[in-house]
């Protein structure tokens, strides 16, 4: 949601004029560019345990961030308040990194996106306001959830549910003068269960996380997300371990999607480029993987969690396309790698907060389906395994290395599912498994799950991908 | 230098909320105050490449009232802005649902030594001295590029990114509550940390890290954390495979605290609760070898993440977690405690160390005895079951004959459950550096599954 700019300034006690009085102080000692931050963010949750909603609470987080850059040099201070004296005091702390006069060319003459981002569009509009509400309001849904979880399995033992909103004003400005406003809304719900049988016990756990309003606490969640935990516990607890080694993976369509944000996602990521440490540092124009393969990073699906109307640079949100027909065609960039490889920002400077300066970071990452049919691919392999929950992953991006850990599978023979897997990882290198993709089905899905990221700093992801077929990974077993 | 520390306006100020809280309707209060002020120095490839000033404060309130609970914060400290806050506060906790295992500590379980914040010994005075130019000149005095980016005739690789960060850090928090708690913690903070990532003759890209961290400006390493950095890297150069199989597991003391912390996690009052814990019904039952001792040592004066009192001001001690085996405390807090109809312990463990055992000191005599294995020096990726104590790591390491380190190995995993890891423990080391967080040496397994 996008709003009034009177808003904002209201909210953080500024205008105009002060502004730009700040950017100068910010630039007194040299530096080529600044940008200010402003953040007023507002958190709420409840949690559900044992049975009765019995803790809940609510958090303020608020101020501003100032950044000078010199160069490719970045100088940041912040402060939690907006009085004048203190971001003042920020802006001569973040200058500090300015010794001599630099230019930033902050634009280049290259945009690696498909077609002009869209500055009006609203992603996220709030039908349903988190803010203001009564907590009581929402009780009812945590309950609805519990009760019915409860129902459909009766070796539960214990149930969690954990309710969590934010609600952010974001005010940016920059020494170009631009005035960016946005409001970002984030709801969560996660559900965690146990089960006990006989003397085995099982947890599983779903998610459901989007930007936009109270909105989204509706009946029909509620069924979706009680049938999805309970969904293959069966087979959870038949599961076993298969026997490690080299082996064909069926990446499930959907939460697989990790495997891109991972693996190849990380190395996309300009500011690793930049510095020479990524595996893709080179690699820009050159055949990554086979025709016909479309990787994506993506801000500009509506009530993803991964969506910008703006990111935190102020550069609209976009679609990028990172390999085009299997070639590495952009990077992700802020504004900082933008202006080193002369193109323009991607819309990928990110940040979790008014604490942190911008840097390249992922949105919802996803590669467009193709042409084959799940169960055609399975069905090619005759000894392998398929993969299609995930609980979280990691990757080397110098080496390229990844390692990502798999909740629940099942194991293929002659081109069937057979024995369930569980609690195994998978690894392998990444522009390896790039290159070593047989099959691309037509059942893309985008994980609506709480993904977050922790590269250096916490954002909010997505991830998806449509069933794949990768000819030879390591898989982690007995 | 004087905004590191809490003022007495802000103390005051916290204690104000405290006493509104009680006009307003809560029959008990819990307040946190914290204080924070970084500096950071940034470099990249020779240069300073980043320089960030942080200053935070949060007013953090557990709210009792009518039998129900909730946990509010805020950064805006104004007082009049505060009173609004915590008035909605209560109001939004009278919407919960009833919670009658929701308590403060009992008053005699409190900490009544925490006045000054110091008492422990890990605030530095040296640190008000530190201007940006001392600090900037520290960092650039830390690099090894210079050096070790130009060319070296011979050399099979060379050095393509070297990364550093010099920071500083005071943090101050008061604890107080309202059966009269005052609480006070205060600790200066000094860390150097470098990522180096080298290139082979045929492009291929390895990447290591070194850092230390102290609360005594004077005993930070910053001399040769880039060098060792780099050392890192290069020793992972031409890495070869490894077939499957069962091996000893020498795990380098640099990423030992996973395996403990997940044994701590187990151990945990909410997961025990919840019955998600691979350690549930564990309590004085003999589940780990028999020299195993793991012990948590809150209180030692002037070292690293020592404290005299938990998140709830309940005062820590020395206690074993572990003794000889046996498992031989949980850590419950008071609500927790309540609903288990236990008796409550501290929140966590605050500083644990993991006693010598197996006869060696450093690392070098681990691999001498153990002779063959695979040395794990990094953690890539995995997880594992807290409720069967089932994991799977990715790793990277070293494969070990005669004692000595042949070549580097990628791409392997490793397997098992965490008892059976445990109780196939053959040596504890004595090497663990005072700067990690757990102070858990080189650890050795025998038989674990490993996968390439």
């Amino acid at each position: 949601m996008i709003g009034e700019k009177n808003y904002y300034l209201n909210v953080f006690q500024v205008d105009v004029p002060a502004l730009d009085k700040l950017i100068g102080e910010a630039l007194a000692t040299g530096g080529g560019y600044a940008d200010l931050y402003f953040e007023n963010t507002t958190y709420g949750s409840l949690l559900l345990r044992d049975g009765a909603v019995t803790s809940g609470g609510n958090h303020i987080d608020f101020g501003v961030g100032v950044r000078v850059l010199s160069g490719e040099k970045t100088g940041y201070a912040y402060s939690e308040s907006t009085a004048w004296e203190d971001m003042l005091a920020s802006a001569r702390a973040a200058a500090q990194i300015a010794s001599s006069a630099a230019e930033v060319s902050p634009y280049g003459t290259r945009n690696p996106s498909r077609g002009e981002p869209n500055p009006n569009a609203d992603r996220y509009p709030i039908l349903q306001p988190w803010r203001g509400a009564p907590m009581s309001t929402f009780l009812p849904f945590l309950q609805k959830l519990e009760a019915d979880v409860r129902r459909r399995d009766a070796r539960i033992v214990k149930v969690i549910v954990n309710l969590a909103f934010q609600v952010s004003n974001i005010l940016m400005y920059n020494s170009q003068k631009e005035l960016k406003w946005d409001t970002r809304p984030m709801g969560s719900v996660s559900l965690s269960v146990v089960f006990k049988q006989g003397n085995l016990t099982e947890n599983k756990s779903t998610s459901r996380s989007f930007r936009c309003g109270a909105e989204m606490l509706t009946d029909s969640l509620v069924q979706e997300m009680a049938s999805d935990v309970v969904k293959g516990i069966d087979d959870r607890f038949a599961a076993k371990r298969p026997k490690g080694g080299q082996m064909p993976v069926v990446m499930g369509a959907g939460a697989s999607g990790i495997l891109l944000h991972e693996a190849m996602g990380h190395a996309f990521e300009a500011d690793f480029n930049r510095k020479g440490t990524s595996i893709f540092a080179d690699k820009m124009g050159q055949q990554i993987c086979p025709k016909g393969i479309q990787i994506i990073d993506d801000g500009t699906l509506r009530g993803n969690r991964g969506s910008l109307n703006f990111d935190d640079e102020g550069i609209p949100g976009q679609k990028t396309y990172m390999v085009e027909d299997g070639v590495l065609t952009s990077y992700l960039h802020d504004r900082i790698s933008a202006a080193h490889y002369g193109v323009r920002p991607t819309g990928n400077g990110r940040r979790e907060s008014f604490r942190y300066a911008p840097i390249p970071r992922m949105r919802a990452t996803y590669m467009e389906s193709g042409n084959a049919k799940a169960d055609d691919l399975v069905a090619e392999v005759s000894k392998g395994i398929f993969v299609d929950e995930f609980a979280n992953g990691q990757v080397q991006i110098g080496e390229g290395d990844f390692t990502f850990y798999v909740k629940s599978g099942y194991l293929i023979e002659n081109g069937k599912l057979t024995q369930p897997v569980k609690d195994i990882n998978i690894i392998g290198n990444g522009p390896a498994a790039l290159a070593d993709i047989r099959g691309v089905a037509d059942d893309l899905s985008i994980d609506p799950g709480a993904w977050t990221c922790g590269k250096e700093q916490s954002a909010p992801v997505s991830c998806g991908i449509p069933t794949v077929l990768i000819g030879k990974l390591t898989v982690g077993g007995e | 230098m004087e905004k590191a520390i809490l003022t007495q306006e802000e103390i005051t100020l916290a204690k104000h909320c405290l006493a509104f809280a009680m006009q307003q309707g809560a029959d008990a209060v819990r307040i946190t105050l914290t204080k924070s002020l970084m500096n950071l120095v940034g470099l990249l490839n020779g240069e300073v490449d980043k320089t960030a000033h942080a200053l935070d404060r949060s007013l953090q309130l557990q709210l009792f009232v009518e039998g129900r609970f909730g946990s509010f914060s805020s950064n805006r400290l104004e007082k009049e802005g505060l009173e609004a806050f915590i008035r909605e506060a209560i109001g939004t906790v009278k919407m919960l649902e009833a919670d009658a295992f929701r308590a403060l500590p009992a008053p005699e379980r409190l900490a009544k030594d925490a006045v000054t914040g110091r008492e422990l010994g890990l605030y530095d005075t040296e640190y008000e001295s530190l201007t940006a130019e001392k600090r900037r000149e520290m960092a650039l005095s830390s690099m090894a590029w210079p050096r070790l980016s130009s060319a070296h005739p011979g050399n099979s690789w060379k050095l393509i990114s070297e990364e550093g960060e010099y920071s500083d850090s005071v943090f101050d928090s008061l604890t107080l509550d309202s059966q009269g708690l005052e609480a006070r913690h205060t600790e200066t903070s000094f860390e150097i940390g470098y990522e180096s990532t080298v290139e082979d003759s045929e492009g291929r890209h390895f990447s290591s890290y070194w850092w230390d961290a102290t609360p005594r400006l004077k005993d930070l390493q910053l001399k040769d954390c880039a060098e060792k950095a780099c050392q890192r890297a290069v020793a992972q150069l031409d890495p070869q495979g490894v077939p499957s199989g069962k091996y000893t597991l020498i795990l380098e003391s640099e990423c030992a605290s996973k395996v403990v912390t997940l044994v701590l996690n187990a151990l945990g009052g909410y997961s025990l609760q919840q019955k998600n814990s691979f350690l549930t019904d564990s309590l004085g039952k003999q589940l780990f070898p028999e020299g195993l001792t793991i012990l948590d040592a809150p209180r030692t004066p002037g070292d690293t993440g020592c404290r005299l009192f938990d998140s709830e001001g309940v005062a820590t001690r020395e206690m074993p977690i572990i003794q000889n085996g046996v498992v031989k405390t949980y850590f419950l807090n008071t609500y927790i405690s309540r609903k288990m109809e236990m008796e409550p312990t501290v929140e966590d463990a605050t500083r644990v160390k993991v006693l010598p055992f197996g006869g060696c000191r450093t690392q070098e005599e681990v691999l001498a005895k153990m002779r063959d294995g695979i040395l794990v020096t990094g953690f890539n990726g995995g997880n594992s079951n807290p409720a069967t104590g089932n994991f799977s790591y990715g790793i990277e390491g070293f494969l070990i004959k005669d004692g000595k380190r042949v070549h580097p190995v990628r791409e392997m995993l490793i397997t098992g459950n965490f008892l059976t890891l445990w109780n196939n423990l053959v040596a504890v080391a004595d090497d663990a550096r005072p700067c990690l967080s757990k102070l858990v040496p080189t650890l050795a397994f025998k038989e674990v599954d490993f996968s390439a």
